[in-house]
């Protein structure tokens, strides 16, 4: 587990070995074994970015998450899954203190965030503190009714950062980092609203990038987008874990699978199953995931 | 296994879930009950032209045998105008698989049963080659000598070909049924299979001593054996692709 692996070359032999295993048909004595180890190298989890421990959450009387335990490995993409209510968006909701714009909500145990283990959910700190190191991306594309540079810049100035260049410099930095500076390099002071429903997701990954967050949260980021504008996110999605850990919420199953390098299950508040993504979606190991996974459920 | 038998050998192979089929239990099979009924139909269909094609294959091994054995000319054509049926049967498969994969994305057990599909048609399909290649040599081994190679070692042949008959009725039949404990009997038997042609080739190194005039003749009969080795080792393939297909894990390669 102190062995950090690249993110790089931890996920590209996984996909060498799948092609090399299906086309090497002949004689099916010999390929697999090297192949499953191979798999077994690229799955091994980074160490730990946050952890929860034995996290409850109310909603009133309504107990929405009961006794989550989950690892979220530093600069991988952790993908939840789930039918709807199944307390997917509300654990993802509690990384960056959401809940605690609604009256009568309730945490109870810990989400502890790495390296210097803050609870992120204790009581003890400061939501703005846990917003500041915690990003998120919506469902739906929510710039702010600003400019595509006041956009990003919005965050940055909040933290006081009001020098010319530099604020210059860390756009152009964050819009890169969001795959849209060619887009937009030349528009940068039209309002974001102008933009497409893609572009303006990008603008709103780039605010969240901004202030250099060390978790990126997504809510569906791409529900509401097309083909072309989804496989442009994805593409971000796996290129952003060399910088940020990310943890997504997604109903896409593909997508689930096209981006993340591990998968969890959840089910009526309770995390069912967690595992490498190539793992979940070959072989789950609780009957459940299989039937939520192949479309028997419910 | 009477009725089975009967079948087999007018190259069909009952699937249990055809219309018509047993069905006694149907709804328990594990790879159906998803909310949506194409994912079902289309699997349904993939499994049980495989096993339709298994039917034909394993009829086409025997007939080529007995053709040889019985010097049956007619058999043998009837196994070689059979061949080009076989083949349709595979190519058609994998169109199938690929098409499924490609409109219904199924993953876990769903995608373990397409791959299998698709793996045990390509197999079923060398089976129809070695099947192909015993029946060559039948049209071509003339009337049978007194001293013949093949007469030499007919009692491997027949038992062989019965083994690897089995082993493939097991193979098709546990794939037809999602049953690991039919795959495990094909496993067991392959050693017994190897056993057999392993004697028969010394039998027949200790024909060839004595007589060498029916050196091509041996070098024949020594492929024919080979190839219901090899068809043992297909069927084996098959039994493991179904494991795999049903458990998730390949069989005496779990992993540490």
């Amino acid at each position: 587990m102190n062995t950090i692996v690249d993110t790089k070359t931890a996920n590209k032999p996984r996909q060498a070995a799948t092609m090399q295993g299906e086309t090497s048909a002949q004689g099916s004595d010999t390929p697999s074994l090297s192949i499953v180890m191979e798999d077994r190298k690229a799955s091994r989890a980074n160490p730990a970015k946050a952890s929860a421990e034995k996290l409850n959450f109310w909603y009133g009387s309504n107990q929405a998450l009961k006794n989550i335990n989950l690892v979220i490995p530093e600069h991988q993409v952790t993908a939840l899954i789930g039918p709807s209510g199944c307390g997917k968006s509300t654990f993802l909701r509690c990384f960056n203190r959401m809940h605690d714009l609604q009256a009568d909500t309730k945490y109870e145990g810990a989400i502890t965030l790495r390296p210097d283990n803050v609870n992120l959910v204790g009581p003890e700190t400061d939501p703005i503190e846990v917003r500041m190191r915690i990003g998120m991306v919506f469902q739906k594309p929510n710039p702010f009714p600003k400019s595509v540079f006041e956009n990003v810049a919005y965050g940055l100035r909040l933290r006081g950062i009001n020098n010319k260049t530099e604020l210059a410099e860390r756009v152009e930095k964050a819009l890169r980092g969001a795959a849209i500076w060619d887009e937009v390099k030349d528009r940068l002071n039209d309002s974001a609203l102008a933009l497409s429903g893609g572009q303006m997701q990008r603008v709103c990954i780039s605010r969240a990038l901004a202030t250099e967050p060390e978790i990126l949260l997504f809510d569906e980021p791409t529900s509401a987008l097309d083909p072309i504008a989804t496989a442009k996110i994805e593409e971000l999605i796996t290129e952003l874990r060399q910088r940020v850990t990310v943890l997504i919420v997604t109903h896409n199953m593909q997508q689930a699978a096209r981006v993340s390098d591990f998968t969890a299950f959840m089910y009526l508040g309770e995390l069912v199953e967690v595992d490498a993504t190539s793992k979940i979606f070959t072989n789950p190991a609780k009957k459940a995931t299989e039937d939520y996974i192949t479309g028997r459920y419910g | 296994m009477e009725a089975d038998e009967q079948a087999a050998a007018a190259g069909v192979m009952p699937s249990k879930r055809a219309p018509g089929g047993a069905g006694s239990h149907a709804g328990s099979d594990p790879l159906e009950g998803h909310t949506s009924k194409t994912m079902d139909q289309s699997l349904t269909e993939l499994r049980t032209h495989a096993v339709e094609m298994g039917g034909l294959v394993i009829d086409q091994v025997g007939t080529a045998v007995k053709a040889l054995l019985d010097r049956d000319l007619r058999l043998a054509e009837l196994v070689l105008s059979r061949e080009p049926l076989v083949n349709g049967y595979e190519l058609r498969l994998d169109r199938d698989t690929l098409t499924f994969i490609a409109l219904q994305q199924p993953v876990a057990s769903d995608l373990r049963a397409t791959r299998a599909v698709a793996r045990v048609a390509l197999e079923l399909e060398r089976v129809g080659d070695e099947s192909k290649k015993i029946a060559r040599f039948a049209a071509k081994a003339g009337a049978a000598s007194e001293h013949d190679p093949v007469v030499a070692v007919a009692r491997y042949l027949r038992h062989m070909a019965a083994l690897s008959t089995t082993m493939l009725r097991s193979a098709v039949r546990a794939l037809d049924e999602a049953s690991p404990e039919l795959a495990r009997e094909v496993l067991a038997l392959d050693k017994e299979l190897d056993a057999e042609f392993a004697t028969a080739i010394r039998q027949l190194m200790s024909f060839v001593m004595e007589d060498h005039q029916f050196l091509r003749a041996t070098i024949d009969t020594i492929f024919a054996l080979k190839g219901l080795e090899r068809i043992g080792d297909h069927a084996k393939n098959i039994a493991e692709q179904v494991l795999y297909m049903v458990e998730g894990e390949r069989p005496g390669r779990k992993s540490a």
